[in-house]
């Protein structure tokens, strides 16, 4: 009976204060025993302070915000959203319930983020930048910077989705994600597609000589397609990753020394 | 002075790159930097370039541990602008040291876990103030960790690279520079790995031929592709709503 009187509504300003509480840190309390757990439990401190009074549930609320959590920064908010829309009902009396919506959002929403928002974004915005600044195009430092605040809005809307729709929409939520996702890698294919004639401009210096007849290499791979030594070389790479205890960094050492060997005997440049 | 500017750079960006994320920490962003700090921001920008395109394809997924483009980007520019190498000799320079600096990050890792102990003991406490403080305080554990490598590079490694620079000969220097020509490759190889590419290979094939046959910029082949990724998507989008009218009519009946 009591309960009902303490309960207290969250408003947006609490709101703002997790959305900023978040941006600054999910993650920077990242570390190997509890992930963001440190950074989850310090985003949800404004709605611990407005719906907890006592002692023993502010302690009680922020152990159980410490515990493990780890998802994708971009998809954080989702869950904190639906997580304060839970406790706003049911306060502590449930823990159960926001647990369980935490762990089982956390997985598939990690999986689903970490494509769209780390190597999708990254392949795109990532190659249209590195292209500018290979032109010289101060252009190519400040275009991350703009998406970066674009995905700030993205950020707040999560929030908000989260604590409108809580658990229900999870599922459909997920559905039009999917979606997106291929939408995206369909973007980011065809950008690196056009990344390896842009960026990689290494051919065949190459010139076959003998008496009178002069070939030049390169003029005649051109004719055939452009960009057929960073195409092989793109597929090598490609193929070399795929093999057994092969790892980036061994790679990395691969092509160096494959670079250095060849451009030495002239037949790369 | 350059150097505590570039190292307070390396606090700054990191700190963002985990808490804002405003777009500061890349590689590019810290080439362009440094190359302003140094004096030749084109020298920076191109470093930076080539290795963010090594690293397209490798992020931190769930905290795992990856080269250090960035601060390769800030040293590589850095020792190019000294010695007044090439761009590819400073990539063949920075790339180890990159790789070298993988672990720093797996370090802070686990210095924070102090910082969630400390946490859960005014966790006990119900001690808000002090959680808060836990978690804003690991933005130090990052600084540190990025800012520290990198003034001890620039420190300690301009005299030790001027002396290989002397030394180095031009074979060696001319195959630094394919190197340095062929590692972006790797960054693609990585995320064409990572990317469901069985399932959308044409469209990589098409932006390759938009790109070489038709000598489209790489921002002219982005907005095609983003118009074809939203055809695609209105396609998929009306397929659904079909089916799900489909399926209301059946329940009806």
């Amino acid at each position: 009976m009591t309960d009902s009187t303490q309960i207290k509504k969250i408003d947006k300003s609490d709101m703002r204060k997790v959305y900023w509480r978040q941006l600054f840190g999910i993650q920077v309390g990242w570390n190997y025993e509890k992930m963001m757990g440190l950074g989850y439990c310090y985003s949800m401190i404004p709605v611990i302070k407005k719906l907890y009074n006592t002692k023993e549930k502010i302690s009680e609320a922020l152990k159980l915000h410490l515990q493990f959590f780890n998802t994708n920064p971009t998809m954080a908010p989702f869950i904190l959203g639906a997580d304060i829309a839970l406790e706003e009902k049911m306060g502590l009396e449930n823990k159960d319930a926001v647990n369980s919506m935490k762990i089982g959002l956390m997985g598939p929403f990690a999986g689903i983020g970490d494509t769209i928002f780390v190597a999708i974004y990254r392949a795109i915005v990532f190659s249209i930048s590195a292209y500018l600044a290979l032109e010289g195009n101060i252009f190519g430092a400040i275009f991350p910077i703009i998406t970066a605040v674009a995905m700030w809005w993205v950020k707040y809307k999560f929030l908000w989705i989260g604590y409108h729709q809580g658990q229900k929409i999870a599922s459909g939520f997920s559905n039009s994600l999917q979606r997106l996702n291929e939408a995206a890698t369909i973007l980011g294919l065809i950008v690196i597609g056009a990344l390896i004639p842009s960026v990689i401009t290494v051919g065949v210096p190459y010139v076959y000589k003998r008496g009178e007849v002069t070939m030049e290499l390169q003029g005649m791979l051109d004719k055939i397609m452009p960009s057929m030594v960073p195409v092989a070389v793109v597929l090598l790479s490609y193929w070399l990753l795929g093999r057994k205890n092969m790892t980036s960094t061994k790679l990395i050492f691969i092509l160096l020394f494959l670079g250095i060997i060849l451009g030495a005997l002239n037949i790369l440049g | 002075m350059q150097i505590l500017l570039i190292s307070l750079y390396a606090f700054i960006s990191d700190v963002d790159g985990l808490t804002f994320q405003m777009g500061l920490s890349n590689a590019i962003f810290a080439g362009a930097f440094t190359g302003i700090v140094v004096g030749d921001i084109k020298l920076g920008l191109a470093i930076g370039a080539t290795l963010q395109l090594m690293g397209l394809g490798v992020a931190t997924y769930g905290g795992a541990s990856v080269p250090n483009y960035k601060a390769a980007a800030m040293l590589g520019t850095a020792f190019a602008a000294i010695t007044g190498q090439s761009i590819e000799f400073a990539i063949g320079i920075a790339v180890p040291v990159g790789i070298l600096l993988t672990h720093m990050g797996t370090l802070v890792r686990f210095v924070n876990v102090f910082f969630q102990h400390k946490a859960e003991k005014y966790a006990d406490e119900a001690n808000l103030t002090g959680v808060s403080r836990s978690n804003a305080l690991c933005c130090l554990t990052w600084g540190f960790g990025a800012a520290i490598p990198v003034f001890l590079g620039l420190y300690f490694g301009s005299e030790v690279v001027g002396f290989v620079t002397d030394k180095i000969p031009v074979w060696l220097l001319t195959g630094l520079k394919v190197s340095g020509k062929i590692l972006p490759a790797m960054g693609i190889a990585i995320l064409m790995r990572y990317l469901p590419l069985k399932k959308f290979y044409p469209f990589m094939i098409l932006g390759f031929a938009i790109a070489a046959f038709l000598n489209v910029s790489l921002v002219g082949v982005a907005i095609i592709g983003f118009a074809i990724a939203a055809i695609w998507l209105m396609i998929k989008n009306q397929g659904l709503q079909v089916q799900s009218q489909d399926e209301g009519g059946d329940i009806d009946d």
